[in-house]
């Protein structure tokens, strides 16, 4: 390995304490008595105890601070027992913290015991888990990920031209089927709401002078806004939604025009376009 | 790299930067002479905690202190980590760019823990050549700290301020003195803090570092969650005149209360500055038996994520 060249190789029994001391804090459970005796001075079991625990209660108050609207859905207790079980399967490997809960929502839908059963026949509740730790982790990457504030200049006004309108680039298209923006921000404002029902939501999450905000659209608004993204402008956009639908063109622009104040104006206004980059050829 | 400038380190009295007081600091920009921010929270940051800390660089004296370099791993030191480490340097104008003689993990998996080395010759050599490697890239000399530990390891040849002194000498390396460590430490092995003190090579110390610990049922857990203990301070006396007033900073990481009170906190340092060391305080400090309180939770580094759910809102339905 590139990274590796020029740099100095570690003496073999420093590996072999490592190797040892590591694996005991992972996997505390293999940490053997004997081995202990030879490494530490007594009363190390106690110590080593001192760095097992610190180790993972630190790793998971951090994941609960990643996933507070699920640790709440959970419960504490039993939120912990996933944290523990996911670390164990997904040990940091990054030097940053913030990178912990990256494959939390994966592993929690990988773990679920109906995983073989029909989508249909599938536990409401794991969904409702799953697409909560979904949502949470992507409004994480949002808030410290790169922003649109560096980029005041291109916000677009209400005046700006459809073919100049492309999606900020920022932006996040969700889709779950519960509403669990909803439930998010109950929690957040200190209520304890119950497991919501099954409703299939449609949202942008959005980041703005160093805030996110989650917005409700309806599925068809998704659509067109994720054709938006694909084909570079709302103009473009349009010609991409009514493929999809399999619409006359003519219909889509309609439905659009009749909509400008009342839901291109407020997208603009919150920040969900940016001017596009004039194009240079053709 | 052996004749680096001075590193200027008579910044004063300092605050670590944490999450939960950007708000009260962007508001008051309150008189602190220094801040302190962990590397890591900031290096990938294109959010929040990269503005407000690119807002404090621009007021405030800024010193990185990192928690994931893992100087004493058997993994090759990562480059790329050590690339956005002098990026970030250089954007805040970092006075200098500490971490800890430790190592965090092995086999690319990282405990986000400072774990203990056994300090030989033999890993004084290892570990020396990789703090030239990191000097190399960062361009400027590392300052590393002392960690506070929990085991003595029946390898260990050399004392800690042996090792260190040693690894200043090989390097041109600058450390960290960490008082409450050091009391912690020192407890845990049942050694005395005025030997390891006196052993110590002050002249390399360019910071000091303050913070609170825990009484467990056996032995001190270093969990920068509480007010700073008496002994720490009488440790901190000798400290500071030793250092001729290296910059001195408060760390608060557990329970974090308001921005004013750390601050207070840290003034109480003004109060230790002159006078001699209290034997009797201290000795009293290091006989106090042991607490029944729980035992606490050791925290090393910052370890809170920031909270995005604080900087939330659910949109009106009409959209
Ligand atoms: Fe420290």
């Amino acid at each position: 390995m590139s990274e590796s060249k020029g740099q100095p190789s570690p003496p073999a029994s420093l590996r072999d304490f490592q190797d040892w001391m590591l694996g005991a804090l992972v996997r505390p459970e293999g940490a053997s008595g004997p081995e202990l005796d030879v490494r530490v001075h007594p009363p190390a079991r106690v110590r080593l105890g001192t760095y097992q625990r610190s180790y993972i209660a630190r790793l998971g108050k951090c994941l609960a601070g990643q996933f507070p609207a699920l640790c709440h859905a959970l419960g504490p207790e039993l939120f912990d027992d996933f944290a523990r079980e996911y670390l164990r399967a997904h040990p940091s490997t990054s030097h940053s913290l913030y990178a912990l809960g990256r494959r939390f929502p994966a592993w929690l839908e990988a773990q679920r015991p109906d995983r073989d059963a029909a989508a249909a026949q599938r536990e409401a509740w794991i969904d409702f888990m799953v697409d909560l730790a979904d949502y949470e982790w992507r409004l994480f990457e949002l808030f410290d990920g790169p922003g649109p504030e560096r980029e005041r200049e291109r916000e677009p006004t209400a005046d700006c031209p459809d073919a100049e309108l492309a999606l900020q680039p920022h932006l996040v298209l969700a889709e779950h089927r519960f509403p669990v923006a909803w439930y998010y921000h109950e929690v957040r404002a200190g209520r304890r709401p119950s497991v919501p029902r099954r409703e299939p939501s449609a949202s942008v999450l959005l980041r703005r002078d160093y805030a996110t905000s989650t917005f409700p659209v309806t599925a068809l608004h998704l659509r067109f806004l994720t054709c938006v993204r694909e084909r570079g402008s709302v103009n473009a956009g349009l010609v991409g939604l009514a493929e999809v639908l399999g619409r006359p063109l003519a219909e889509i622009e309609a439905a659009w025009a009749a909509q400008r104040e009342g839901v291109r104006r407020p997208w603009i206004e919150a920040g969900f376009f940016t001017r596009a980059r004039p194009r240079t050829r053709r | 790299m052996q004749d680096a400038p001075s590193l200027g380190h008579h910044l004063g009295l300092g605050v670590g930067l944490r999450n939960v007081h950007f708000d009260h600091i962007l508001r008051e920009w309150p008189a602190v002479d220094w801040f302190e921010a962990i590397s890591e929270n900031f290096m990938d940051s294109g959010g929040r905690p990269g503005y407000v800390l690119a807002q404090i660089a621009e007021r405030y004296p800024v010193v990185l202190h990192g928690v994931s370099m893992s100087i004493g791993s058997c993994d090759p030191l990562d480059r790329d980590y050590l690339r956005r480490l002098r990026a970030l340097a250089e954007g805040v104008g970092a006075r200098w760019v500490s971490d800890h003689v430790c190592w965090t993990g092995v086999g690319g998996v990282n405990s986000h823990d400072l774990l203990p080395l056994p300090l030989t010759e033999e890993v004084l050599a290892y570990v020396a050549e990789r703090v030239r490697v990191v000097q190399d890239i960062l361009g400027r000399p590392l300052v590393l700290e002392n960690p506070s530990t929990y085991l003595r390891l029946r390898a260990s040849t050399l004392r800690e301020p042996e090792f260190l002194a040693a690894l200043v000498a090989e390097t041109g390396c600058r450390l960290l003195l960490d008082v409450n460590n050091v009391f912690v430490s020192c407890f845990n092995a049942g050694e005395d803090p005025r030997s390891y003190l006196d052993a110590f090579p002050f002249e390399a110390v360019v910071q000091l570092h303050l913070a609170g610990h825990q009484r467990g049922p056996e032995h001190i857990v270093d969990t920068h969650d509480q007010p700073v203990s008496e002994g720490v301070w009488e440790l901190f006396r000798l400290a500071w005149q030793r250092t001729g007033g290296a910059s001195t900073l408060l760390e608060w990481d557990g329970e974090v209360p308001a921005f004013e009170r750390v601050h207070a906190e840290l003034l109480r340092a003004r109060e230790f500055m002159a006078g001699e060391l209290d034997h009797g305080r201290l000795d009293a400090a290091l006989r106090r038996g042991p607490s029944a309180a729980a035992e606490g939770l050791s925290t090393p580094v910052d370890f809170l994520v920031p909270s995005v759910m604080g900087r939330s809102e659910l949109a009106a339905e009409a959209l």
